[in-house]
């Protein structure tokens, strides 16, 4: 059921995932804006604004605050200090911002295989810290092992913090061990987006990289073949336990051309993380009795659900 | 390989079928063809022919399967035969240089229109190569009902008189050779002597489909019934179950199918690979855009940055719960009511493989009953006639309906 209407206030609104905005600008009109919110209290849908760099009419500022809301910023925006959720472009000003939010690092792989130390300190600032790639699709072997280094490397450091009583929360290596089904991005199933065009569609990748609209707040919500977005018609997915992973529909329909259908760099990306997050539970109990109500994640000898389906 | 066999060696999966698109040219326009994008233009040079080539042999850890059909469609394939018999001695040299696992288990196969079948370069060709060929000629049944569809592209007139005399050479070169008849709405009235006449040529097996798409018409359904019924009749009571196959009627239809055992994909598309004229890969020749009203081609590759694996998982995961509506799976009569991965793309109301296309639905459940009607006469004649232990020991399963 649906559960989230992200709003898009403008063009060059931050990318917070795997896509690329646009800078031109253009802001969602006025109007647009109130009737999407009309339509969130009919239908009890949580409200996350994606804010642009730049500052906002005070007509906007002042209808935003409608209803109850989430506020997605960049790092940079003027309205920092009221963020919800802070994004990250890359690796910098990591210090100087505000602390007690979920923060999102939005990095290129190589950038992060580079700058992955810079991340430690802030697993104590930030209540989760997720990292998203913008190149995910573009991992290559060597890639893939030098991810499993580095996420070993990182490991280390959060199972020492473990030890010190404290539980940073990091996408990449925690997320796994707290789960014990999937959760995943689930747009179109759970989050529906308004893009700046007035138009709802899947997620904001989809409005960028020119997929069909799913509707409008005036004629309502029309997604085509609605269930191809849900965990039981996606044939691998339904299959894997790699159940912190994004099962990006987005990124699944440009590499495979099917929605429900990942491509092998997603699903061995998040089975490198998957079992990095197996040894780091282990870990972390071999110093003591640790959320014993958490199942061992299972050893398993593929990286890719792919080549486990009969074909 | 007959087309019975192609479908078996399919579905054990020892079989790749690798099909070159060699030109979008035909010397008929028929009225039903699916190639909506059919022309002059587009030929397949042997330079692409052959990097196509060289790409698949060069991978045989990729390409597994133990043997492969080697396919040549168009348009019309034989309007280039001289490529076809360059192509095909490449193939052969290679495969020998190479010592491929492929070099004695292949087959050349044709679907032709027959027209210049008799001519000289397709006979050298056809002897040349002989024991690896298998050629299926399509005629659709009588003159009349021939001629009403296969009509030549320049004067608009029909083709049967050119067909029908290069069929007794056929036949002499091929005596199990099977044909394939397509039927749209417009040819349900014609059906049971279309039948009975290929029968009287004296071709053994027709495969006959009805189109998967939605070109029904209210009513058609019980007409189509109709028409089994009586072919039904005739092939029973003239005897033809002995000796002749017709694949409408097959024990195995019209039975509710099990979620968990019976959940596989039925069409081959993923597992074969088609190359066309601009050197670009397809999961089947279905999803080149000549073949497809409304949606856009499906390229999984080209024979320079050779196949992107990402665009094959949709296919080779595919299953039949993912993709069918809840009435399929409900559905009493479901087993062998088929599908073409392809028209259900082209159908669907976004650009996915997984939405399959239920336009036969009507005329399926027609064939059931019909099916149900033909078993039914028949164990009853057998047993009266005390024949039914012997021809349960000789039969051999109706030829499986593929594409
Ligand atoms: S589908 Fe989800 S994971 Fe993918 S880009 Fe959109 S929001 Fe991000
Ligand atoms: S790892 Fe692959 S199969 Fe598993 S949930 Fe992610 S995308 Fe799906
Ligand atoms: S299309 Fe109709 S006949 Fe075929 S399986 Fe579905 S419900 Fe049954
Ligand atoms: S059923 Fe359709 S898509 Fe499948 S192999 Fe045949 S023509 Fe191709």
């Amino acid at each position: 059921m649906l559960q989230y209407l992200v709003i898009l206030l403008a063009e060059d609104s931050v990318s917070f995932c795997h896509y690329e905005n646009r800078n031109t600008g253009n802001l969602l009109s006025i109007n647009a804006l109130k009737e999407s919110l009309r339509i969130s209290m009919l239908e009890n849908l949580s409200v996350q604004y994606v804010f642009p760099e730049g500052e906002l009419p005070a007509e906007y500022l002042a209808a935003i605050e409608v209803v109850e809301n989430v506020k997605i910023m960049p790092s940079n925006s003027p309205y920092a200090e009221k963020a919800n959720v802070l994004v990250f472009n890359g690796f910098f000003n990591l210090k100087s911002a505000k602390s007690g939010i979920p923060y999102v690092v939005r990095c290129g792989k190589d950038e992060f295989f580079t700058n992955y130390e810079k991340l430690i300190p802030l697993l104590e600032v930030t209540p989760h810290l997720s990292v998203v790639f913008k190149d995910l699709v573009k991992f290559n072997e060597n890639d893939f092992a030098q991810y499993k280094t580095v996420l070993e490397t990182f490991s280390k450091h959060v199972e020492e913090l473990y030890v010190d009583g404290k539980s940073p929360q990091f996408n990449l290596l925690t997320d796994r061990m707290y789960l014990d089904k999937m959760r995943n991005c689930e747009a179109g199933v759970k989050t529906i987006t308004l893009a700046p065009d007035g138009n709802f569609y899947i997620c904001p990748a989809f409005y960028y990289n020119g997929e069909m609209p799913c509707g409008n707040p005036n004629d309502g919500l029309d997604i085509k073949n609605p269930q191809l977005y849900k965990l039981e018609y996606a044939p691998i997915c339904r299959r894997c336990d790699a159940f912190h992973c994004r099962r990006c529909v987005w990124l699944n329909k440009l590499t495979t051309l099917e929605v429900n259908t990942p491509s092998h760099e997603q699903c061995v990306v998040s089975h490198i993380e998957r079992n990095a997050a197996k040894s780091l539970l282990a870990a972390i109990r071999k110093h003591g009795e640790f959320m014993p109500q958490l199942p061992e994640i299972a050893e398993i000898d593929y990286l890719d659900p792919f080549d486990k389906i009969e074909k | 390989m007959n087309i019975k066999e192609r479908a078996e060696a399919w579905r054990s999966g020892v079989s790749k079928n690798i099909t070159f698109i060699v030109t979008k040219d035909c010397q008929l326009a028929c009225k039903y063809c699916y190639l909506v994008g059919k022309n002059i233009n587009e030929r397949m040079s042997f330079d692409t022919a052959k990097k196509a080539i060289d790409y698949i042999l060069s991978r045989e850890d990729e390409f597994k399967e133990e043997s492969v059909v080697w396919d040549f469609i168009g348009g019309e394939p034989f309007l280039e035969i001289d490529l076809i018999d360059k192509v095909c001695d490449y193939i052969k040299m290679e495969t020998y240089r190479l010592n491929h696992h492929w070099f004695n288990s292949y087959r050349f196969s044709f679907s032709t229109n027959g027209i210049n079948y008799h001519e000289k370069k397709v006979q050298d060709f056809i002897k040349k190569n002989h024991d690896h060929l298998s050629i299926g000629i399509t005629i659709d049944g009588t003159e009349l009902k021939h001629d009403l569809n296969r009509v030549y592209k320049n004067s608009g007139k029909g083709s049967y008189k050119e067909v029908v005399k290069n069929i007794p050479l056929w036949i002499k070169q091929f005596p199990f050779a099977g044909t394939k008849v397509t039927i749209s709405s417009a040819d349900i009235p014609y059906i049971k002597e279309s039948v009975l006449h290929l029968y009287s040529l004296g071709i053994k097996e027709v495969n006959i489909n009805v189109v998967f798409e939605d070109v029904w018409k209210d009513g058609d359904d019980k007409l189509f019934e109709n028409q089994l019924i009586e072919l039904a009749d005739a092939i029973i009571d003239g005897g033809y179950y002995k000796d002749y196959a017709c694949s409408f009627y097959s024990e195995h239809i019209g039975k509710p199918m099990d979620i968990k055992l019976e959940n596989q994909n039925w069409c081959g598309a993923g597992k074969m690979l088609s190359v066309d004229a601009a050197g670009n890969f397809y999961p089947c020749t279905r999803f080149a855009q000549y073949s497809l009203r409304s949606k856009k081609a499906v390229i999984i590759g080209n024979i320079h940055d050779g196949i992107d694996k990402n665009k094959l998982r949709p296919f080779l995961t595919l299953d039949r719960l993912t993709q069918s509506p809840q009435k399929c799976l409900d559905c009493e009569v479901a087993s062998g009511c088929a599908w073409c991965q392809g028209e259900n793309y082209d159908a669907a109301e976004t650009p996915t493989i997984y939405q399959r296309a239920t336009a036969i639905c009507l005329m399926h459940k027609a064939r059931v009953r019909a099916n149900n009607y033909y078993w039914n006469k028949l164990f009853r004649k057998l047993e009266l006639e005390g024949e039914r232990e012997e021809y349960e020991k000789s039969k051999h399963d109706g030829p499986l309906k593929i594409c």
